[in-house]
């Protein structure tokens, strides 16, 4: 979700510009709750294999952490390059 | 939108808000998609440190232009109306 999609919205009236506005939030609510779930998804089925504690070991906790910390700089990284594809402009091949 | 001066009916503002919901509904779509798929087409799932390290990088940049080409090019299959080849 990027700040270039609340341009343009200035010219409608300020009714329509709050429901445009409740909208986008609700959508962003909705997806954040689904990042997260799918965030430990990912996580889980990538770090923890074995079954024989209930607890977490010292090294699923690590990987999860760094898992996590992974996927959250490759989505930035993403919606960078995304938002530089949207304007058009132009990049190194 | 509207050609002429005459404001929106109360019908048709709900369809226009209906689409804007859609088209946002899509790009939130598209972006996780494509994030999700270019996660797991470069990252390392072994994940050895929390950074992403430079050949990731360069593959998420490019993964990422890709996408965007592919997702351009089926557009323009499915836009003419015809079924794609």
């Amino acid at each position: 979700m990027d700040k270039s999609m609340l341009a343009g919205l200035e010219s409608l009236p300020e009714a329509d510009q709050q429901r445009m506005a409740a909208m986008m939030e609700q959508v962003q609510i909705r997806d954040s709750l689904r990042m997260y779930n799918s965030l430990v998804e990912k996580c889980f089925t990538d770090c923890v294999d074995t079954f024989k504690h209930k607890s977490l070991q010292k090294q699923e906790e690590t990987c999860v952490k760094r898992c996590a910390e992974k996927f959250l700089k490759h989505s930035m990284r993403v919606g960078m390059r995304y938002a530089e594809l949207n304007q058009g402009a132009p990049t190194q091949d | 939108m509207a050609a002429n001066n005459i404001p929106p009916s109360g019908f048709e503002k709900d369809q226009i808000f209906g689409m804007a919901e859609k088209e946002l509904e899509y790009r939130v779509d598209l972006f996780n998609k494509m994030t999700q798929t270019c996660f797991n087409k470069c990252v390392d799932n072994r994940y050895k440190e929390s950074e992403l390290n430079m050949g990731e990088n360069s593959c998420i940049d490019r993964c990422v232009s890709k996408y965007w080409h592919v997702t351009n090019l089926i557009g323009q299959l499915l836009g003419t109306g015809r079924p794609p080849m």
